[in-house]
């Protein structure tokens, strides 16, 4: 009994803490963005914004085109996100449910651009994009965070793709559909958990990626989110409360996709999330 | 004719292999142009951040639209990370027309072959420019940029702090604005004043108070002069001033602003430049009353603080499509007119003499106006460009010695670095 | 069949040979089903769109990036559009000089910090998640998920501000538990307390995905082999070391492997915290490349630098691939 209650508190202690630790800086976060500045700079810390404001939100909105960011952001995002999917799963049934010659190298190739340092490489492919007359454009950012999250997705969807029992497959083909309609049909309801798990990598990604857009976009209108975070933060970095709504604002909408699709993927990612 | 041929052949003999870019092109088809064939064009024009005052733009855009029919547009910029977007900028095929390109960076940019020829502007507009404000944009013999307007650090205070501590005249020299900032820290709860440990252009300008050389020669080349012993002095006058300030000393004026910082009420003073008090009354419009300005004070009171003698000169690119109108707009730009309204607006020096007098009344211009009689530069040498790139190892240097580092170890900590940016190749 | 497959697995069969195999069904079944020789086409049809995506939009900068690390390359080459070759000029200067060898120094030990506390935590996380209740597993998970999900800028921007010199909640909490020489200090000022800082946001933005992936693979291990080896008499700590662990072990290489290379060529938060500073001491491969390429202006330097960082990533991944190549060749 005594063992019992033992075994149980650490762990939930242990659970407490460890939350605690990871929550904070994202409530710390919140937090300070909705408190006077009176309450950021104060010698005591004040834990909850009792007295809350709207005024650091409304400075970190007021930057110049900020809403065409946003708008340059989500297309950005979304559509690198759905293409890299679309592109990996075909990809991903081939390499799980097919045997051919080269496959071992295929699996190699998309490990290794797996590991591609692209910010190291942001010259080259600026002068690329440049020779190329697509400097300020959405196009060239789409496509390149398309191909920065599309090894991993391949990578990964060919987990999910095996993990679906063959049986499955083969009961559909032997129902008379074609092995596409079997896909269609069997597979991909199957794979809806993994398909989301893989997405939030890419919705990261494409959501972050800062050095190429620098380079690349020099008009203003063609830029994304984190570069107005950044240049905000340089100007701005002492004014922790509108900084702090800033991230807030940055950070609100990939929480909101984890949240709902978090539930989903987890037990997705059961079978075959990481799998090299 | 003749002189451009030769000019031309020139330059294509020091290139490898000529590019295409063809700027050359466009300087002759719009030269005898009219004002309508300008019709449905829009000049691009990259200025820094608090250059221009939007009274200004207003009214140069105006004069600019009706002369010329056609469109200006002027984009501010960031000075972080200024160095590598102009570089990145002026190689593509659609570059800024125009560009503000600071005097430390202008030689460096001359060199790249980037900045169009400007010599003929010059004999039309530019005879009577200050020689000594022009001689940063003059790159083999010839003008790559139009000076536009220079600017020198001020102290910038805040009368009400000051007055609570019981002050009543402005510091005449070194000492007694110590003298003062100490009393500052004791009588009231505010921070004397804000120093960031890399104001660069700060130290610079005690640098030239000392008579140091922050490059020298060895043979053929430049090498790094910071374990000068004159460099060292001006360090420990930098530190003592650091000493009155809470300010980070890892962190430049920029970031964070420190006008932004000054505009909470809380901080005596700030070394800057006259737009930074336009910033501060932008974040909080309560300063504005309480806004004070006075010269650095020197060693004696009969010579103040040298300076840096920041500039800035307006440039055209070399691959701009639009080199006529992007005369036009110079001559607008910097005709009596605008370039005496923009001293008067930004308190800043113009280019010429004969328009000083618009900065009459003007308290940040009168404040400034001692320190530039003794005020200096960088080294105006086209290698000096990288040693400012970011992480810039004379801020280094600051932060080392602020840290409690002696100047001579600090020095050879950097100096390494520094001749190797010296050394580096065009 | 698969639980089968499962227990073969978990059998004590050298690791290396079954290590990056934590999907089993696929192992299954085989026979049935192959496709007929009219579908040989297919596959590479299905791959061609990622294939040729990946071999064109990375290989290309990749050839671009290899072929500039052998020219003079500084602003005026590049605004000029001058090509002027200078053979391995730029690698003999990078190689040569002392610099980048104590970055790659540090980079690999950087790396190495990273991921051995990274994997430690996160298992031991996953581990927890699986021993804790319904809800106190939901609470913890919320927790992991926030920290996973707040995008790196930032993150970068929030931890600045938690070790802020004034007003930073960290120094007011150290200074409240009595240490007081810590109440104005400056995190960014020296190398160790940058590295701290960057350490402890990369940890604790990494645990998550090792935690919960470890976490949902730990719900797969049948119960089967518990009670098999509670049969043969094995405790806590022996079941964990024969049946947990052995059944982990394909996952938590994996995993490893996909964190080397995340903290390795991890660019945003190295650079964003205090840009490689103070003094540059701590610039990883990726930060130096950037700084000296596209920081100082010298491109051609910076290719090289990049070309060798890509180098190293190969060199320090190789066993890992290694294993993947000879296991994909046993499946098939």
């Amino acid at each position: 009994m005594k063992r019992s209650i033992f075994g149980r508190f650490w762990p939930n202690a242990t659970a407490v803490i460890l939350f605690a630790g990871f929550a904070f800086p994202v409530y710390w976060m919140f937090a300070t963005a909705f408190k006077p500045t009176g309450d950021i700079i104060a010698e005591n810390p004040v834990w909850f914004p009792t007295d809350v404001t709207f005024s650091h939100f409304k400075k970190a909105v007021d930057a110049d085109h900020f809403w065409t960011l946003v708008v340059n952001s989500v297309t950005v995002t979304v559509l690198s996100v759905v293409f890299s999917l679309v592109i990996a799963l075909f990809a991903a049934f081939a390499l799980a449910r097919m045997r051919f010659r080269g496959r071992r190298g295929l699996i190699v190739t998309f490990m290794l651009a797996q590991m591609a340092p692209w910010e190291v490489m942001i010259i080259a492919i600026y002068m690329l994009v440049r020779d190329n007359d697509m400097l300020n454009s959405l196009v060239p950012l789409t496509v390149f965070y398309t191909v920065m999250v599309l090894p991993l997705t391949v990578l990964t969807l060919r987990g999910y793709v095996a993990a679906v029992p063959k049986d499955l497959e083969e009961a559909a083909m032997v129902d008379g559909c074609t092995r596409g309609q079997a896909f269609v049909r069997v597979i991909f309801p199957l794979l809806a958990p993994g398909l989301m798990a893989t997405s939030l990598f890419g919705f990261i990604t494409a959501w972050n990626e800062f050095p190429l857009v620098l380079i690349l976009n020099k008009d203003v209108e063609k830029q994304t989110l984190p570069l107005w975070l950044s240049q905000f933060q340089t100007a701005f970095g002492d004014d922790w409360g509108a900084t702090m709504a800033a991230s807030s604002l940055f950070a609100l909408p990939i929480l909101i996709v984890f949240i709902l699709l978090q539930r989903k993927a987890v037990s997705g990612l059961t079978d075959g999330a990481v799998k090299g | 004719m003749k002189r451009k041929l030769a000019a031309a052949i020139v330059i294509a003999g020091m290139m490898v292999s000529v590019s295409a870019c063809g700027g050359d092109d466009g300087d002759d088809s719009g030269k005898n142009a009219g004002p309508d064939s300008f019709k449905g064009q829009t000049l691009t024009v990259w200025a820094m951040d608090g250059s221009t005052p939007d009274q200004w733009v207003k009214d140069v855009t105006a004069a600019f639209e009706k002369k010329t029919g056609a469109k200006l547009k002027f984009e501010t910029q960031k000075w972080d990370g200024i160095q590598q977007k102009i570089t990145t900028a002026l190689s593509e095929s659609n570059p800024p027309d125009v560009l503000e390109v600071g005097n430390t960076q202008t030689p460096a940019y001359a060199a790249t072959g980037g900045l169009a020829d400007l010599s003929d502007l010059k004999q039309q507009i530019g005879t009577d420019w200050t020689p000594s404000v022009s001689q940063s944009s003059v790159y083999e013999g010839k003008q790559y940029a139009a000076p536009w307007y220079f600017a020198n650090r001020v102290v910038i205070y805040n009368k009400k702090i000051w007055a609570k501590a019981g002050i009543k005249d402005t510091p005449k020299t070194r000492d007694e604005f110590f003298k003062d900032l100490d009393t500052i820290g004791k009588k009231t709860d505010a921070e004397p004043i804000y120093l960031p440990g890399q104001n660069w252009y700060f130290f610079d300008g005690l640098t030239i108070g000392q008579g140091a050389d922050l490059v020298k020669k060895d043979g053929d080349k430049y090498v790094s002069n910071l374990a000068d012993a004159k460099v060292a002095k001006a360090m420990e006058i930098y530190k003592k001033y650091a000493s009155y300030s809470k300010a980070p000393k890892d962190k430049d004026e920029a970031t964070p602003q420190q006008a932004e910082i000054f505009a909470k009420g809380k901080t005596g003073a700030f070394i800057g430049m006259g737009w930074e008090a336009g910033t501060a009354v932008q974040a909080n419009k309560a300063i504005e009353k309480d806004l004070g300005y006075f010269t650095i004070p020197g060693e004696t009171a009969d010579k103040p603080e040298s300076v840096f003698l920041g500039g800035s000169n307006l440039a055209v690119a070399q691959g701009s499509k639009k080199q006529a109108l992007a005369e036009e707009f110079l001559k607008i730009a910097l005709s009596d007119q605008y370039e005496g309204e923009l001293a008067k607006l930004n308190g800043v020096i113009p280019n010429k003499k004969s328009l000083e007098t618009n900065l009459k009344g003007n308290a940040v211009a009168e404040a400034a106006a001692p320190g530039a009689a003794v005020g200096g530069t960088t080294p105006l040498i086209p290698e000096w460009g990288a040693v400012e790139n970011a992480p810039n190892p004379i801020k280094s240097y600051m932060t080392a010695v602020l840290n409690g580092k002696s100047p001579a170890d600090a020095a050879k900590q950097v100096e390494g670095e520094i001749n190797k940016r010296l050394a580096q190749q065009n | 069949m698969s639980v089968q497959t499962r227990g073969t697995d978990t059998a004590g069969e050298p690791a290396v040979r079954k290590a990056p195999v934590p999907a089993p069904p696929r192992g299954g079944d085989r026979t049935p089903g192959a496709p007929s020789r009219r579908h040989a086409a297919a596959p590479y049809l299905l791959l061609l769109p990622a294939l040729l995506a990946t071999v064109v939009l990375l290989g290309w900068p990749l050839v671009k990036n290899g072929l500039l690390s052998f020219q003079n390359l500084n602003p005026r080459q590049l605004i000029q559009h001058l090509t002027e070759w200078n053979g391995v000029d730029n690698y003999r200067e990078v190689l040569t000089g002392q610099d980048f060898w104590h970055v790659v120094e540090r980079t690999v030990v950087f790396t190495a910090v990273n991921v051995v506390l990274i994997m430690a935590v996160g298992t031991l996380v996953g581990l927890l998640l699986a021993r804790l209740g319904k809800r106190m597993r939901l609470l913890l998970m919320v927790g992991l998920v926030l920290a996973w999900a707040m995008p790196y800028v930032a993150a970068t921007t929030v931890y600045q501000w938690l070790f802020a010199q004034r007003f930073g909640v960290v120094n007011w909490v150290l200074d409240r538990l009595g240490w007081h020489s810590m109440a104005d200090y400056n995190w960014l000022g020296t190398q160790t307390s940058t590295y701290f800082v960057i350490i402890l946001l990369l940890v604790w933005q990494s645990v998550p995905f090792v935690a919960i992936n470890l976490y949902a693979a730990t719900t797969t291990i049948p119960k089967e082999l518990y009670e098999a080896a509670s049969l043969d008499g094995a405790g806590g700590w022996k079941s964990f070391t024969s049946v947990t662990l052995p059944f982990l072990r394909p996952f938590l290489y994996a995993t490893t492997f996909l964190e080397v290379i995340w903290i390795f060529k991890a660019f945003t938060q190295v650079f964003a915290i205090n840009e490689g500073g103070p003094d540059r001491l701590t610039e990883t491969l990726p930060v130096y490349a950037y700084v000296e390429g596209v920081g100082n202006q010298h491109f051609g330097v910076g290719a090289a630098i990049s070309f060798l960082t890509i180098v190293a990533l190969l060199v320090i991944t190789s066993y890992y691939l290694r294993m993947v190549l000879k296991q994909e060749e046993d499946e098939l």
